[in-house]
């Protein structure tokens, strides 16, 4: 539910203690609550862990709130997550895994940031 | 001649083999303050004048090119790693953005060769203070020694290890080309410039700079923030090429791998595998 919906809730609840609520009103608040349900939005989560364990330390992070790029901390300590696994207990799924292809340009050259984990979340 | 109208600049080398290993470390060397107050306030009249993003006039002016261009700090940790007689840069562009801004992307600059040899620096210059609060630029430490392509860069963010240049104006710094780097976001008001330019190296490497006595190249640690990013002891291994390259030595480098020099590790006799032809302490 989100915070629209549990406002709308709220006051549907209030309006029936009081005895205020009208079965148009009841109607409208219904409607509106299930037009929210249509607009949930997809959070992504970008983490660079360390290798390709999700229970290695992340070293680097970029995180997509509804649409909006959110800079991460320069403090990784404040970072929400510091393993994969630390973000899926939190309820992201993750839906890409690291790019092995990666490991096989070359033993003498490292290629790109860590090993990057993709996770999503619905608000 | 004019300082202006010099094409290559020498003097003496100002780093010792240590700061020298630690540059190939870390792929960069922040030099705070060396630039005289008055300069730098002649440096920002002429950023405001000549707004444009590639004032390559300010080159021109022999003030500019004897405080910053030819610093004695700077033209000094230059020489050391690009050699007497270092050609002097042609080009100047000035990073120049209103604040607050967010940051630009994670990037490597373009047409960047990934190599052994150090034959050119990039320098950045900070005519004004520039605190965390005005966008100073980040780097990512011993990220010289990863392979990434700009393109392939845009969506990262955080980066576990990356150090901001906040710096007070009149600051210097030295970079390997490659190293990755982007604008940090700022949230005061204001301008902030920052000047970019190039030197080259002119004459083959050798170990002209200042020799520590007691420098002593097997138990050296060749290893440093480059390690986070890479397999275990790739970059000591890199590292320990280039700066033997700088040494004029690049012949004698050899890595034979497993537990063989240059990786670190406490070891009771020479590395096995110590290339011939290396000084000893």
């Amino acid at each position: 539910m989100t915070e629209t919906q549990r406002q709308i809730t709220e006051s549907l609840v209030n309006d029936l203690q009081n005895g205020t609520l009208t079965e148009a009103q009841l109607r409208q608040k219904i409607a509106d609550i299930a037009a929210g349900s249509d607009k949930k939005r997809q959070d992504v989560l970008y983490l660079q862990a360390g290798n390709t364990s999700p229970a290695s330390q992340v070293i680097g992070m970029t995180y997509i709130e509804a649409g909006v790029l959110k800079e991460a901390s320069s403090d990784p300590d404040e970072w929400h997550y510091q393993t994969v696994l630390d973000a899926v207990q939190d309820g992201w799924r993750i839906i890409s895994f690291p790019n092995m292809a990666l490991l096989a340009m070359s033993d003498e050259e490292a290629y790109g940031l860590g090993f990057e984990f993709i996770l999503e979340r619905w608000r | 001649m004019s300082p202006s109208e010099m094409k290559t600049y020498d003097c003496k080398p100002t780093l010792t083999d240590s700061q020298v290993l630690e540059f190939c470390t870390n792929g960069y060397l922040m030099l705070e303050g060396v630039v005289p107050d008055e300069t730098n306030r002649r440096s920002l009249d002429y950023c405001d004048e000549f707004s444009n993003h590639e004032p390559s006039g300010i080159l021109g002016q022999d003030w500019f090119v004897e405080d910053v261009i030819v610093n004695p700090v700077a033209a000094g940790a230059v020489r050391s790693l690009l050699g007497a007689n270092f050609h002097l840069p042609v080009l100047m562009s000035n990073h120049r953005v209103p604040c607050p801004q967010g940051p630009t992307h994670w990037h490597v600059d373009g047409n960047y060769k990934h190599q052994h040899e150090l034959n050119f620096l990039q320098v950045f210059y900070y005519p004004q203070d520039t605190p965390i609060e005005m966008g100073p630029t980040q780097m990512l430490p011993g990220s010289h020694l990863i392979h990434n392509k700009a393109r392939f860069m845009c969506h990262l963010s955080g980066i576990r290890g990356a150090v901001s240049t906040a710096a007070p104006a009149g600051s210097i710094f030295l970079t390997v080309y490659h190293i990755w780097h982007r604008r940090g976001p700022s949230t005061a008001t204001g301008m902030r410039n920052l000047l970019k330019y190039f030197y080259w190296r002119t004459t083959p490497p050798k170990r002209d700079w200042v020799i520590e006595p007691d420098f002593d190249f097997a138990t050296a640690r060749y290893d440093g923030p480059g390690q986070n990013y890479s397999e275990q002891f790739r970059d000591a291994v890199k590292v320990a090429e280039t700066f033997l390259w700088l040494c004029g030595k690049h012949e004698s480098f050899r890595n034979l791998g497993g537990q063989s020099w240059p990786l670190p590790a406490n070891r009771t006799d020479l590395p096995y595998g110590f290339p011939d032809g290396l000084p000893l302490p």
